[in-house]
């Protein structure tokens, strides 16, 4: 039993006074009973631990300031036989938990609002853990994908089916293990059979399939890593006209008369079965029209060419078909983007993004979770909303992974249904967080900015809209993409 | 160690009173009184602690006691200034306060908390304190003759004045007793302090009015008699003096003097309480560099001859800090012994941690009648 005591409600807000020895921090749960309604209870979580407004403090800390044995100007000793010291000493180290409602208990069963509360002076306050939480709010465990542990140690899983036609978000600053937590939520799918699609920016998933040794692991034979314009190439007849129209439009910027020009021609060769890069470079130089549109057309030819990813060889070619039948059972298939430039980057995400499109209204793919790093990188404006509305329902469920929050827009934040959120001390990037509809700005600002490095605030659907502060657990694969440093140790050193 | 080198002895860390001194029986009979008294209440069936309502600050529940003197002849005295001249000859200086403060009340009775300061200067070192305290002491009507013996008679030299004989009627009611025992532990310490310096200034708060019923003349001449002996120099400062003459407040009759300046009334000072003895002589100080600042009355002994007494202000000037007029070895004291609202919620804790005294809130009458018209004096 603890000595805190209810102080005060204001809106969904209540103050706690608690003492040093309780040690409750940021992200803790608690419970809050009426010992005169036994059966009911309120659970709330501490989002800011404070100091308590205890009268006279200034006066006594003022008063101490000197009171240490380097200060020359002041110093002395107290003779305080009965040790009275300590208790004040403990008043003043008191604080002042500031919770939110997150939901009330009544007979066992949970329930988010309710306008009930509970007496001041008769209830007694308890830790929940996080472990008891999750059984009250009964988080599904059939598909586990384990994420490491909680603040108090128990191990923590997410269900797979909680990412399952969901919108995800990964974000954090710079090096607080936002890679490492997606890497891990991938794999977990895997392992339940999913298919994935990594757009891998910085080239850190090529290596999912090995272990820290770098002998192959368990998900070897199930990564598939396909790098543009090296294993990754493709045939034009593999290609609709809308994909490599948006191609051009969307990554090349062709005008739309060219564009118009361009559907003819492509026409035109589909209709005599010679959809090759090399006649369509034929046509283009043989087709009567205006010679600036037929400058801008070659033009984009000539980008297709050397963007190395088109290829007039069948044998070169990459099925996308094949991939997803090899990974029948689960897979994933990291499209390494590492050393790809800029617009080659959105040619290869939109054929991707085309061709699947294609294989599940075709009902060729049953649906695919896409991790995309840093996609404002890659993907287009008018493709932002398409992944969470259109593509969403076609069965592409999207995780964006960003260290610039400002990068997604505020609607995809309100339409997330999970956000694993690292740490942030800029306020900007929080403040951009902090719009996500799942939990309340305050919580989202007051934990994540004290949160370790490879600790993550879970908001969202996996945990059922009750935030939990989890520590991610380490994996045992190939790191890639790391920093290049100029100043690393020598091998031989 | 503290450095105390003036010290007829060093004082050690944690020693209280230092091991040098001639009596070290109070300290010891002291905590065990306090303790025995608080255990009182832990054997009582209901050891409830009522809170007061409210926490009475020193100030407003201790003010320091002036019996103000009238002048012999007043009209036609005529108060002469001196202006001071800081004398740089190193001299300790010594400021001694001690607090008490109301932690709540019991079926039986009170609780009350006391704590002392020391704060001493020399040589241009930086001010040394040494605070003592706090003790909390629950005073029944059962036990205030042995508490209140003890306190008087330690404070006052048995060897030439013998214990001072308590009989149920000459100790304090309850009410009185906080006051009482602040003054007597207050007077012992000073006590201490004098026997045990030399070629010190020692600053006290208050006046060195004599007969009072916690300061009997017999006490304070014991005290005087101490520093004199030791050629230590007692100042009395008092913060607010209704004294008058010829209906100005004293303190204003220095007002258009430059600092650091005194302002010697010269007249033999009495009172209709034939009881009453003024011990010192009554100066106004005004000891600050600034013009407008505060002038506070200053009770020098009667044995010391004018030129030394004015020579120990110089010395006090020179020695210690002199912020809005007032020495800051005696705002220090002041500080380290005074209770805060947390000090008293700690002490309080102790009680109810170490003794299981059940605090409860006892109901406000006033409050309880009246709403929001019963904020009666205590606000």
């Amino acid at each position: 039993m603890t000595s805190m005591r209810l102080y005060r409600k204001e809106g969904n807000t209540i103050q706690i006074l608690s003492f040093p020895h309780e040690n409750t921090e940021k992200g803790d749960y608690l419970q809050i009973e009426d010992t005169r309604q036994p059966n009911r209870a309120l659970i709330v979580q501490v989002i800011d631990v404070q100091f308590a407004n205890v009268p006279g403090i200034i006066e006594e800390l003022l008063r101490d300031t000197a009171n240490n044995e380097d200060s020359a100007h002041l110093n002395g000793h107290d003779f305080d036989p009965l040790e009275v010291a300590s208790h004040i000493a403990y008043i003043q180290d008191s604080r002042t938990l500031i919770c939110k409602i997150r939901a009330s208990l009544e007979k066992g069963k949970i329930s988010t609002g309710g306008t009930w509360l509970p007496s001041r002076s008769q209830s007694t306050i308890k830790q929940l853990p996080t472990a008891s939480l999750i059984n009250l709010i009964k988080i599904n465990h059939t598909l586990p994908i384990n994420l490491g542990e909680t603040k108090d140690s128990a191990t923590f899983n997410i269900d797979a089916t909680s990412l399952d036609g969901r919108l995800n978000i990964v974000t954090g600053k710079k090096g607080t293990g936002k890679s490492h937590l997606s890497k891990l939520l991938a794999l977990g799918l895997i392992q339940h059979g999913a298919p994935v699609i990594v757009l891998d920016l910085n080239g850190e998933y090529a290596n999912l399939g090995y272990g820290g040794d770098g002998k192959k692991n368990e998900y070897n034979s199930k990564v598939h890593v396909l790098t543009p314009s090296v294993n990754f190439k493709v045939t034009l007849a593999q290609m609709k006209l809308r994909v490599m129209l948006n191609i051009l439009l969307n990554a090349l910027n062709l005008p739309g008369t060219s564009a118009r020009e361009f559907r003819r021609i492509w026409q035109f060769l589909d209709e005599h079965a010679s959809l090759t890069l090399h006649e369509l470079g034929e046509a283009i130089r043989n087709w009567r029209c205006n010679q600036h549109v037929k400058d801008a057309l070659f033009s984009r030819y000539y980008s297709l060419v050397n963007s190395g990813f088109f290829t007039d060889n069948p044998s070169e070619a990459t099925s996308l078909e094949e991939c997803f039948h090899l990974m029948r059972n689960g897979g994933a298939l990291v499209v390494n983007l590492q050393d790809t430039s800029l617009v080659d980057r959105q040619i290869v995400v939109e054929y991707i993004l085309g061709k699947l499109v294609d294989l599940l209204t075709q009902q060729k793919v049953r649906a695919v979770f896409l991790f995309a790093e840093e996609a404002h990188l890659y993907l287009r404006e008018t493709y932002w909303d398409d992944i969470v509305t259109r593509m969403r329902h076609f069965g592409v469920f999207t995780t964006f992974i960003t260290n610039q929050p400002d990068t997604i827009r505020e609607n995809i934040y309100r339409q997330a249904d999970n956000i694993f959120l690292f740490n942030f001390t800029n306020e900007h990037d929080l403040e951009t967080v902090s719009r996500a509809a799942k939990v309340d700005a305050e919580t989202v600002k007051s934990i994540a900015f004290d949160l370790p490095a490879q600790s993550c605030l879970l908001l969202g659907n996996a945990v059922r809209d009750f935030p939990i502060v989890a520590k991610v657990r380490s994996l045992n694969v190939q790191t890639m993409g790391q920093t290049r440093l100029f100043f690393s140790p020598k091998p031989n050193a | 160690m503290i450095q105390q080198p003036q010290y007829s002895g060093a004082t050690s860390k944690y020693n209280f009173p230092p091991p040098t001194l001639n009596d070290t029986t109070l300290p010891q009979r002291f905590i065990e009184l306090s303790l025995r008294s608080i255990k009182n209440i832990h054997n009582n069936a209901d050891s409830a602690l009522y809170q007061p309502y409210e926490t009475q600050t020193e100030e407003t529940l201790n003010p320091t006691e002036e019996i103000t003197p009238a002048f012999t002849g007043q009209t036609t005295l005529k108060p002469h200034t001196i202006q001071l001249k800081p004398q740089p000859n190193p001299q300790p200086v010594i400021a001694i306060d001690v607090s008490s403060i109301k932690i709540g009340e019991t079926q039986t009775g009170i609780l009350l908390a006391l704590r002392a300061a020391t704060v001493w200067k020399q040589n241009g070192s930086g001010y040394r304190y040494l605070r003592l305290g706090p003790f909390p002491f629950h005073i029944t009507e059962e036990n205030k003759q042995e508490i209140y013996s003890l306190f008087n008679q330690y404070s006052r030299n048995q060897q030439e004045h013998g214990p001072l004989t308590n009989t149920p009627s000459n100790t304090p009611s309850l009410i009185n007793m906080q006051t009482r025992m602040t003054t007597l532990l207050e007077r012992w310490i000073q006590t201490q302090i004098a026997a045990q310096s030399q070629n010190s200034l020692i600053l006290l708060d208050g006046s060195l009015t004599a007969g009072t019923n916690d300061t009997p003349i017999s006490l304070l001449s014991q005290l005087l008699e101490t520093a004199h002996r030791k050629h230590n120099t007692i100042l009395a400062f008092t913060k607010t003096t209704r004294l008058r003459l010829n209906g100005i407040n004293i303190t204003d009759l220095i007002e258009k003097t430059p600092p650091p300046s005194l302002l010697q009334i010269g007249g033999y000072p009495t009172t209709p309480y034939t009881h009453i003895r003024y011990l010192g002589s009554i100066y106004i100080a005004k000891l600050g560099s600034n013009p407008h600042g505060c002038a506070f009355r200053l009770d020098i002994d009667n044995n010391t001859p004018t030129p030394q007494a004015i020579e120990a202000v110089e010395h006090l000037i020179a020695n210690d800090l002199v912020t809005d007029g007032y020495p800051e070895t005696l705002r220090l004291a002041h500080i380290y012994s005074t209770f805060t609202a947390n000090e008293v919620i700690g002490i309080q804790r102790f009680l109810a941690q170490t003794y299981r005294i059940r605090i409860v809130q006892r109901p406000n009458i006033r409050r309880l009648l009246f709403g929001p018209y019963g904020k009666g004096p205590e606000s």
